[in-house]
């Protein structure tokens, strides 16, 4: 003001028209903005959750191995069962078998299942009934069959006998004479 | 910092507006920078603020919200006094209901508040940014004649007189004189105390006839000094002051003026009667450093006849160059270097 009696007006170029204009512009300029924003952090989800799933699958890979070696180790478990089943099986045939040898008139008072072999310990009126009823069967199932006797105190004769198999044999069979022992 | 942006991306529209007694001139220019892009004027029969002259002036400052109202200042109350010390204001004029400024820390124009404000009020519609004093249009005008020369300037509005002497730059007096309020009075009066023998009917308006030129020459013997200086040497010296250029200049300028000579005669002569008046009371007055004023340079704003030159040349002996004016366009050029500051 150097001349004028008065101070201008201020002026300023926000009119109407202007601040009309601006607040759309930035409505706008918002609008795309937190679009932009949101598709950043849309971006940065995906991007976490897909790291996430990575690692659920290298995880899940990982379990899958673990479960492969258990189904194996369970599988191995299983077949080891299934023999041990056989086998008690056949222990268990066998064991009856056994029991259906002995007659009735010889009793066993204890019997050792061995690896290999099979010692009774029982009691027999005489010597002929174990002869003829009990050794005759146990001498075709076993191979080498030791007996000894010894007297009881009612007149009967107590009985260890000692049987075995050699499994050599097994597959050539070779017949053997028992031996006797008195 | 913003704004300043803005600013130069907008182009600036710069309305003027002079009223006149009877009609206003709108001169509006719409500016990009320094350049002037385009210029409209128009003219309204309103001494006021019109709806067509809103309307004309609304299109063009619809363009750019930085534009300029400015408005030449018609205050019947104003004039300015040759101090800026604001002690010594008040031996000239009593400042408590006045609003003045200080022109290159020089001497002081001054308004009346009241007048300022009801002008405000008037355009409040409008709105306005700048108010300018005649009195600084005139020092704008003659910028390069008051600085070196020894002169009485005179801006001549419709109906208004801005007059005031200049001694190298330093205002010695000034006076603003309302040809359409106080004319017939102060003529009068002054007519009245040479007792002249004059009869004014007043609804015929002044009868030429009945005033006597020479008569009024007689006057001019109140002037102390002028019959000391009357001597040939002086007269010759007088002759070697003459501004050539000015001359030239004016001697250009004289083919394009609208002079209007039948309704110019009447007013011109109540013009004459009021500068003679003025100068009279420049020489008797105390307060004001008095110095014999050789020439008289006119910014004619309205288109004044020969006459009032004559009148000046032949009754006062005064050097007289009459330069046409466009006041509005140089309210445009002051609202323009208001701006720049």
């Amino acid at each position: 003001m150097k001349y004028s009696y008065i101070r201008a007006r201020d002026k300023s170029a926000l009119t109407q028209e202007m601040k009309l204009l601006l607040t759309f512009f930035s409505i706008t300029l918002f609008m795309l903005f937190s679009t932009y924003l949101f598709l950043v952090f849309k971006e940065y989800r995906f991007s976490q959750e897909r790291a996430e799933i990575i690692q659920e699958r290298y995880d899940l890979n990982i379990t899958l191995d673990d479960m492969e070696r258990e189904i194996t180790f369970i599988e191995k478990e299983t077949f080891l069962s299934e023999r041990v089943y056989t086998q008690n099986s056949v222990l268990k045939e066998s064991i009856t078998n056994l029991f259906d040898l002995i007659p009735s008139r010889i009793t066993l008072s204890q019997a050792d299942l061995l690896e290999n072999g099979l010692i009774l310990y029982g009691i027999t009126p005489n010597k002929d009934v174990y002869n003829f009823m009990l050794q005759a069967p146990l001498r075709s199932i076993f191979h080498k069959t030791y007996s000894s006797f010894y007297p009881a105190d009612n007149g009967w004769l107590r009985f260890v006998s000692t049987n075995y198999i050699e499994s050599n044999k097994l597959e050539i069979p070779v017949d053997e004479e028992s031996e006797d022992e008195n | 910092m913003l704004g300043k942006f803005f600013e130069s991306l907008y182009s600036k529209v710069f309305v003027n507006i002079v009223v006149d007694r009877s009609q206003s001139t709108v001169y509006i220019e719409l500016c990009s920078k320094d350049k002037v892009l385009n210029s409209y004027e128009e003219v309204f029969t309103t001494n006021s603020l019109s709806s067509d002259m809103l309307d004309f002036i609304s299109t063009y400052t619809a363009e750019s919200p930085y534009h300029y109202i400015s408005i030449l200042d018609k205050s019947a109350t104003q004039g300015a006094v040759p101090t800026c010390s604001k002690n010594k204001i008040s031996y000239y004029e009593d400042v408590s209901t006045l609003e003045y400024k200080c022109f290159n820390k020089n001497w002081t124009y001054f308004t009346s508040q009241e007048d300022l404000y009801a002008l405000e009020r008037s355009y409040e519609e409008l709105g306005i940014d700048f108010i300018f004093s005649p009195f600084v249009l005139l020092a704008h005008f003659f910028e390069d004649k008051i600085n070196d020369h020894t002169a009485m300037f005179i801006l001549i509005e419709d109906s208004f007189i801005s007059l005031s002497v200049f001694e190298d730059g330093k205002l010695l007096f000034s006076e603003h004189l309302d040809l359409e309020h106080t004319e017939n009075d102060e003529l009068l009066m002054y007519e009245d105390t040479d007792d002249e023998d004059i009869s004014i009917d007043m609804d015929d308006g002044i009868d030429l006839e009945d005033i006597d030129a020479i008569d009024d020459l007689d006057s001019l013997d109140d002037f102390g000094d002028i019959e000391d200086l009357d001597s040939i040497e002086d007269i010759d010296e007088f002759a070697e002051s003459k501004d050539i250029e000015e001359e030239f200049n004016e001697s250009v300028s004289e083919e394009d003026m609208p002079v209007n000579e039948a309704d110019g005669f009447n007013e011109d002569y109540q013009r004459f009667a009021l500068i003679q008046s003025s100068v009279n009371a420049f020489y008797k007055d105390e307060r004001y450093d008095s110095v014999f004023i050789e020439s008289v340079y006119i910014a004619d704003g309205v288109g004044v006849s020969n006459d009032l030159k004559r009148y000046l040349e032949e009754e006062m002996f005064l050097s007289v160059y009459i330069r046409h004016v466009d006041l509005a366009t140089k309210v445009c050029e002051l609202a323009k270097s208001e701006l720049t500051l």
